[in-house]
């Protein structure tokens, strides 16, 4: 067999896998939209505002109710909190301008 | 077969290291003959081998290959010339390392049309041929200077070329190598190719069945 | 048949020449899309999964700012919000953090009651029932802190210094971990009293608003009539969730510009210096008869079979990556200093526009690097290869 077979042969597996992982995706997706339409009616039922995903500061737990100044708002000296602190974006500067 | 006329090449013209490689060379290699160009090192034998098959232009001059003024020939069209008609046999083999004896002898017609299995009979004909077949799959710097200086040969003869151009065959061989070759040389010769030998080994232009010899020194012929 | 693909055939058989330098190429290689790829995947199924959730989230939050701080909100701004026109539903809430020290972790505790008929779906076990006191609905990531389950006791310090002894009564279930994570529900009487929140406050106050393009209106006369008083939109809430995930922001790809920059560099050292044995071989290529396309040709698979294969790869490894194992890889980076933090079941979310976006960075870039280099010698006439 000739190399180029080889390889077009591995390329069009890496793209049968690709494509088979994005069908599989596609269908865990659509199983599970049942699932967020649930989460979408408890967020209203409880109220809730937020991901529960960043916990050590309020301003990464709640990033939709953080202040501007919200880095420091947890304690006067408190340090950066490292990774959300980076991941998460400052309040959307529009509220200012609409409310405050 | 070859004609060229008052053929001039300079490298780095106009900068301060210019070299005159080639002066004012007129002459004409016949069809179906066997030539050889003598000269020390640095009289212009390589470049004016260059200059024949194609593989560079004239600085000024003509050049005429078959029927076809290759001298302003735009870069495709003279690299299919070069393609079509020649083959070259160079003084240090030049193979591709690391890749095997056949698909060195198999590389010229990969950019061509050509099956890559008719290929491969071909260049297993040739291998075959220049009693190669039990290394063709063998890496060719694994091969001794005698048995590359043959797959050299064996590149030279996949297209079935008109013209043989070797450039010092036998620098790098000892007599019976070298003896080995100039009867490859002859062989091919018989079989009505066109073949021009640059060399300065006397094994290889004293010879009897050299029908021209053209002597070089510092980029001219020198009147015979 | 096609030049190209005996064009191909002979790159394949010099690249294996170089078997060890070019497998580590492709194993740098992948490892870099493998990294771009996760990142992408990742903030874009955390940006789709969270603007789909949050779309049941209220639409108008009002709370008290005092002194420029988050402040309880009198239950009467309640009364009064509730008259203007086009608003529904007022509705108080009770929530609010809560150190840890045994577990270092803070929680996210909320008064919660009655039998929201989706929510149940989500917990094992029972819910808080109107008037019942002492129990609590624990999240998943706070139960595992506390090493607790069902029928559990968690201790609460209360304002007072009393310890207070909450029974777990019902515990949620995986698929919500995303929302709850860190929740832990009490009744409103329970969590008034833990945290020392007077009968006519509330934290915050939930304003329902009839139509939706009414909302912004709405927290404008809210916003004028009492200036004291911040509303939250639920259009501001995704769009700030929106940004939150962005990729460029994203913490993991600064951990990695290391990676991308050496990559980098990688490239641009074979890009600028042709070896003098590649320099021969194109010499000796062209000698032989190939033309300078054919030798672009041949730079060009060069280039596109490493990235291909790495790319392919890299894009394979980072699907499992994230949406198989959890982005397992990254949760470390991502964590920082929460205690509790969910484990990610992202659904599977691509948008075609990273895929290129990811061709643009890597494939491209390399195989362009491949081949640039080579055009100066590509060009140049044979006739240097006999001299050499």
């Amino acid at each position: 067999m000739t190399k180029y077979r080889i390889f077009l042969a591995l390329i069009a597996v890496e793209l049968a896998t690709l494509l088979c992982l994005y069908g599989l995706g596609l269908f865990r997706f659509n199983r599970s939209a049942p699932e967020v339409v649930l989460l979408q009616e408890m967020a209203a039922e409880l109220m809730l505002t937020d991901l529960a995903i960043w916990s050590e500061a309020t301003y990464a737990r709640h990033p939709s109710q953080a202040d501007l100044f919200s880095p420091f708002q947890d304690y006067p000296s408190a340090i950066e909190h490292f990774p959300s602190g980076s991941i998460l974006a400052p309040p959307f500067a529009e509220r200012r301008g609409a409310h405050e | 077969m070859l004609h060229l006329e008052q053929v001039t090449k300079i490298f780095n013209k106009g900068k301060p290291n210019e070299v005159v490689a080639v002066r004012d060379v007129s002459l004409e290699i016949p069809r179906g003959s066997l030539s050889v160009l003598k000269g020390p090192s640095g009289s212009g034998k390589t470049s004016l081998l260059g200059l024949m098959g194609c593989m560079s232009r004239p600085t000024a001059g003509r050049i005429v290959v078959g029927e076809r003024d290759v001298a302003k020939l735009p870069e495709r069209f003279l690299t299919e010339v070069r393609r079509k008609t020649f083959g070259f046999i160079f003084q240090h083999f030049h193979l591709i390392a690391g890749i095997s004896v056949l698909e060195n002898v198999m590389l010229p017609l990969y950019p061509t049309q050509m099956p890559l299995g008719e290929i491969r009979r071909r260049a297993e004909g040739v291998v075959d041929d220049l009693g190669l077949s039990a290394r063709k799959h063998f890496a060719v710097q694994g091969l001794s200077g005698g048995e590359q200086q043959r797959v050299a040969i064996g590149r030279a003869l996949i297209n079935d070329c008109e013209v043989v151009l070797a450039d010092e065959p036998t620098a790098h061989l000892d007599t019976t190598l070298s003896e080995e070759l100039i009867g490859i040389l002859r062989r091919l010769h018989g079989e009505g190719k066109t073949v021009v030998i640059a060399t300065h080994d006397p094994l290889v232009y004293d010879r009897a069945f050299v029908q021209q010899v053209i002597e070089m020194r510092d980029g001219r012929i020198v009147p015979a | 048949m096609s030049k190209h693909l005996k064009i191909l055939e002979f790159v394949l058989s010099s690249l294996l020449r170089r078997k060890f330098k070019n497998l580590g190429i492709v194993a740098v290689f992948s490892f870099v899309v493998f990294i771009l790829a996760s990142i992408l995947f990742l903030t874009h199924a955390f940006k789709a999964e969270s603007l789909a959730i949050l779309e049941g989230a209220p639409e108008l939050i009002v709370h008290k700012i005092a002194g420029g701080r988050h402040d309880l909100t009198a239950l009467r701004y309640g009364d009064e919000i509730a008259g203007i026109p086009g608003v529904g539903r007022v509705l108080p809430r009770y929530w609010g953090y809560y150190y840890d020290v045994s577990t270092g972790a803070n929680y996210t505790i909320m008064g919660a009651t009655g039998s929201p008929r989706s929510t149940l779906q989500l917990v094992r076990g029972a819910f808080i029932e109107a008037g019942q006191r002492g129990v609590c609905v624990l999240g998943q990531g706070v139960a595992e802190a506390r090493l607790t389950g069902l029928n559990g006791i968690v201790p609460i310090m209360g304002a007072n210094g009393e310890l207070y002894r909450f029974q777990v009564v019902g515990v949620f279930t995986d698929p919500s971990t995303l929302l709850t994570n860190d929740l832990m529900l009490i009744a409103p009487e329970d969590i008034r009293e833990i945290f020392d929140i007077r009968p006519d406050m509330a934290t915050d106050i939930v304003v329902q608003v009839f139509n939706p393009s009414e909302v912004a209106n709405v927290a404008k006369k809210i916003k004028y009539r009492f200036p004291e008083l911040r509303p939250i939109t639920r259009t501001e809430i995704l769009r700030t969730y929106e940004t939150l995930f962005s990729w460029r922001s994203g913490l993991v790809i600064l951990t990695f510009v290391g990676a991308l920059v050496a990559f980098g560099i990688l490239a641009w050292d074979k890009a600028t210096g042709l070896s003098a044995e590649e320099k021969k071989e194109i010499g000796i290529l062209k000698a032989i008869g190939w033309e300078t396309s054919d030798i672009l040709a041949l730079k060009f698979w060069e280039g596109a079979v490493l990235s291909l294969v790495s790319f392919l790869t890299g894009l394979i490894a980072a699907y499992l990556h994230v949406f198989f194992f959890g982005a397992s890889v990254f949760a470390p980076a991502l964590k920082g200093w929460s205690v509790i933090f969910p484990e990610f079941r992202l659904r599977p979310t691509i948008d075609p526009y990273q895929i290129f976006v990811l061709i643009f960075l890597t494939v491209l870039p390399y195989i362009a690097a491949t081949i640039v280099p080579s055009w100066k010698t590509a060009i140049t006439d044979p006739d240097i290869v006999m001299r050499g």
